[in-house]
């Protein structure tokens, strides 16, 4: 069979959700950042094949994704440096014991 | 379409090794060959220039730096799964939202059934890129520079020995303006 | 006659200044309270003879007081001979009372401590029994109703120190409380149905066409019903005996004359209301000729000398309201006033035996007393075969009336029974007259000695009385007592003397009195011992009120207490834990259950987004 916006699609979604449950299942702090960079990285498979199969304006599809691997490893910097901190502060960078929000 | 499928399986494979091996730095090299593997997927969809781009950017910083933060929260001490109270409830609620999307999917997939793939020359690509996107484009320059900044500030402040962290969470580098001498002294406040 | 209201302002104005100031006034006011009675005594003179005047009729005078919507209330008086004859009644044995109470309220020479407060519940009793037979609205008849039950409770339970008057208080109270609820509803329902509470209106327009005969029945039986409760009428009867644990004087007044009478009083004064319901009357009469028999089977195996005449007082009563069921108004009411004065002073006689023998009441104690106590004796003996049916003495007279209206207005049934009660009412008196005042003298008795004036003049007083008023119901002077005391239904009618009747009740009273001498006679219990063993059994019941206090007593400890439990359980493990507590509990453990959720982990968060997101997803494409 000819591939379609479909099988593009499911790809983008079962990525994006084994993302999803990396963030929610995973205890340490890196291994949640990793699991985001999987949910970008579904998100921006999406993006492209939409602009290829639209036909038109295609082109835009691939500037987003490329604004998102910008920002997306703009955010992974940011994030591994408070990651560090919260080690240096707390010994651990297990997400279960990070519980400020509590309350 | 084999190539489709190779590499759709290589990405949920790697990807289902990222969140569920149990050595830490395995899961990073998982991230490494799905990042790959998405690659391979955008050229599928006539998509080089970013290939290559998602190749070199993750595959070359992001996992590296990535593998850095491992090291340096010696994150090999610490392994294993979460408990294993959430993982159903994470499980349930990630196949649910794949379940809508993909009915949602499939559904739509009656009336938008092309199975053209357009390419995109590169000169157009380059030209939106720099002349529509120019905006953006700067403000994602200065993003990188923020962040870059951000990371180092974050990462500089946490250095002091006495250092603690205050109970509402709140990392002091946040007030990169004050002088050293009066942080200290706010610090010693807010710590008492 | 209009200014007849004034009648019983005179005991409301004593009652409330010596309940008020008592304190302040020398002997407590118990002298204040005997001549505002007497006041009341006087002014009903001028009323007979105002009505004489203006000729023999119901004269209604209404006062309004206030409407709440269509219903009007008043304050409004009737003066007509049933009234006139109640009021003197009970003007006049109040005094006698009030009188012969300076004297047994003394004991050792002083008053009883709160002689004042005694006083003032006899104030307030006179009033409020006069307002109850002057009243022209059920309203206000029912208000005067209640405040003389209060005051039988008062007055009952004067000495409450003593558990027993307490008690028997109560009881009086509550008995009659249970009468007094199937008035109310009677009441109501005549109210409703006719739209006022005017007496004379209801009964004239009894029966109007559109009117709802069933109501007007039903209000019959249960105004009966309040009146069963006040008169001690079957089975209503149990606070009687138990009541005479209140001062003697009391029980003159109120258990013999005036309170127990309100409930024949008022069939009375709602006779054209028992005249329609046929049913009702029969029930009336019936219950009566029961009543009747039950009292005198009572009295006769009883040996406290108050009970006695406890008893004999219910089976008088039984006898009015058994006139009544027969349609014979004029012998029902005529009864009441002989036997009012001629129980009155029997009663007081009992007083001034006790008194001398230091309250002892057990017949069997005494005997031969009429050594002693002459006046008190001659007194007790009058007013004693007066009651038996004696002639020429007072009771005689009225009981030949009703004898006359059952011969002629009931089933041949009530008439054998109520021979039957006049053989035994003779046969009881004649017991205790010869067993308390003939016979040997027992030692202990020996330092008895007769009353002391106070008291022995109104004792004579009544006698005189009993011997005498009889004769007013002769035509000597105007055309005999049915033509001043009559019903609507049968208008004034001649005095008649029917001569079978009269040997036959004469008769039945001699030989009451004879079987009474043989065996009570001697001075000695010997014959009756004997008859008691014979009919163990049945004496056994008699003696135990056939039971009657028992069955209630069952059926509040199990009925209502048993209710009463059950509701408290049902309030106590429903309402309470279940409806009130559970809310509570639930909410904190549901709280508590929620709690677990805030754990403050962004991962528990998160999959509770995913999963919100999830669902909205779904439900927008659902609508999409």
């Amino acid at each position: 069979m000819t591939l379609q916006l479909l099988h593009f699609q499911l790809l983008s979604a079962a990525l994006f959700c084994i993302g999803l449950y990396g963030v929610l299942a995973r205890r340490s702090a890196v291994l949640v950042l990793m699991s985001i960079e999987l949910m970008l990285n579904a998100v921006n498979v999406y993006v492209v094949a939409v602009a290829a199969f639209r036909g038109f304006e295609s082109s835009t599809g691939q500037v987003i994704a490329v604004f998102v691997i910008t920002i997306a490893a703009a955010e992974v910097g940011l994030a591994l440096a408070i990651v560090m901190r919260l080690f240096r502060s707390r010994g651990t960078v297990n997400m279960d014991e990070i519980d400020v929000m509590r309350g | 379409m084999l190539l489709f499928f190779a590499a759709a399986a290589v990405t949920l494979f790697a990807a289902f090794g990222v969140v569920t091996s149990r050595n830490i730095v395995h899961a990073a090299l998982f991230l490494l060959a799905a990042m790959g593997a998405v690659a391979g997927v955008f050229v599928l969809l006539y998509a080089e220039f970013l290939a290559l781009v998602q190749l070199l950017i993750y595959g070359g910083a992001v996992i590296i730096v990535i593998l850095f933060a491992l090291m340096l929260t010696r994150a090999s001490e610490h392994l294993g799964e979460s408990d294993t109270r959430r993982r159903p409830f994470a499980a349930l609620a990630a196949a649910a939202l794949f379940g809508v999307m993909a009915a949602a999917f499939v559904a739509d997939s009656a009336w938008f059934n092309s199975t053209t793939r357009v390419s995109v020359p590169f000169r157009t690509l380059a030209e939106d890129l720099f002349v529509v996107w120019a905006v953006p484009f700067e403000i994602a320059s200065l993003v990188l520079l923020v962040a870059l900044v951000g990371a180092v500030v974050i990462g500089r402040a946490g250095r002091e020995e006495d250092e603690t962290f205050p109970e509402t969470g709140e990392p002091d580098g946040d007030e990169p303006a004050r002088t050293p001498r009066s942080r200290r002294g706010e610090r010693r406040r807010r710590g008492a | 006659m209009e200014q007849a209201w004034i009648i019983p302002v005179f005991g409301f104005g004593a009652f409330a200044f010596l309940a008020l100031f008592r304190r302040f006034l020398p002997g407590q006011g118990k002298h204040l309270s005997v001549l505002a009675i007497i006041a009341a005594f006087a002014a009903v003179w001028p009323v007979l003879l105002d009505m004489l005047d203006r000729g023999v009729g119901e004269y209604h005078f209404p006062r309004a007081w206030f409407s709440a919507g269509p219903l009007e209330a008043g304050w409004g008086i009737i003066v007509d001979p049933l009234t006139i004859v109640m009021l003197a009644l009970v003007t006049f044995v109040s005094v006698v009372v009030q009188v012969y109470s300076l004297g047994y309220m003394r004991h050792g020479g002083k008053d009883d401590p709160r002689i004042g407060w005694y006083f003032a519940a006899h104030s307030l009793f006179s009033a409020s029994m006069l307002m109850l037979v002057l009243a022209d609205n059920l309203l206000l008849l029912y208000v005067a109703w209640e405040l003389v039950g209060l005051c039988s409770y008062l007055l009952i339970g004067f000495w409450f120190e003593r558990r027993s008057a307490a008690e028997a208080a109560k009881k009086a109270f509550v008995t009659t409380r249970i009468g007094d609820v199937g008035l109310l509803i009677g009441i109501v329902l005549l109210v409703v149905e006719f739209g006022t509470f005017d007496i004379t209106t209801i009964m004239g327009a009894l029966d109007g066409s559109g009117v709802n005969q069933a109501v007007v029945t039903a209000s019959a039986f249960l105004i009966f019903f309040g009146a069963m409760g006040k008169s001690a009428q079957f089975p209503l009867h149990v606070w009687l005996p138990d009541a005479m644990e209140g001062p003697t004087p009391v029980s003159a007044l109120i258990h013999a004359a005036t309170m127990v009478t309100a409930g024949v009083f008022l069939v009375a004064r709602l006779f054209p209301l028992y005249d329609a319901v046929g049913s009702a009357q029969l029930a009336v009469a019936s219950v009566g000729v029961a009543t009747a028999l039950m009292g005198a089977a009572m009295a006769l195996v009883s040996t406290d000398l108050k009970r006695i005449l406890a008893y004999s007082t219910m089976s008088h009563l039984g006898f009015m309201m058994l006139a009544l069921g027969a349609g014979g108004y004029t012998a029902a009411i005529f009864h009441l006033l002989m036997h009012g004065v001629a129980k009155a002073m029997l009663f007081l006689a009992a007083g001034s035996v006790m008194h001398a023998a230091h309250d002892e009441t057990d017949i069997r104690k005494m005997g031969g007393l009429r050594k002693r106590m002459p006046v008190t004796a001659t007194a007790f003996i009058v007013g004693a075969l007066a009651l038996a049916g004696l002639p020429p003495l007072n009771a005689f007279w009225s009981k030949d009336e009703i004898l006359l209206a059952v011969a002629d207005g009931l089933n041949p049934v009530f008439l054998v029974l109520f021979l039957a009660a006049i053989v035994l009412s003779a046969l009881y008196m004649g017991r205790a007259v010869l067993v308390v005042f003939f016979g040997r003298l027992k030692p202990e008795n020996a330092g008895v000695r007769e009353s002391p004036a106070v008291m022995a003049l109104p004792l004579g007083l009544l006698a005189a009385l009993a011997l005498t008023t009889g004769f007013i119901a002769l035509p000597i002077g105007y055309d005999g007592i049915g033509t001043f005391l009559y019903d609507a239904a049968h208008g004034p009618h001649g005095f008649e003397i029917n001569p079978l009747w009269f040997a036959v009740s004469v008769a039945l009273a001699l030989g009451g009195l004879a079987l009474a001498y043989a065996l009570y006679g001697r001075g000695d219990s010997s014959r009756t011992d004997a008859i008691r063993e014979r009919y163990a059994r049945a004496h056994r019941i008699v003696a135990e009120r056939f039971y009657i206090d028992h069955a209630y007593q069952w059926a509040i400890d199990h009925v209502v207490l048993g209710a009463g439990r059950a509701v408290a359980w049902f309030d106590r493990r429903i309402v309470n834990d279940e409806g009130v507590n559970r809310p509570g509990i639930l909410t904190a453990a549901t709280g508590r259950r929620l709690r677990a959720h805030v754990t403050g982990l962004f991962a528990d968060y998160g999959i509770a987004i995913a999963a919100g997101v999830a669902a909205l997803a779904l439900l927008l494409w659902l609508r999409a």
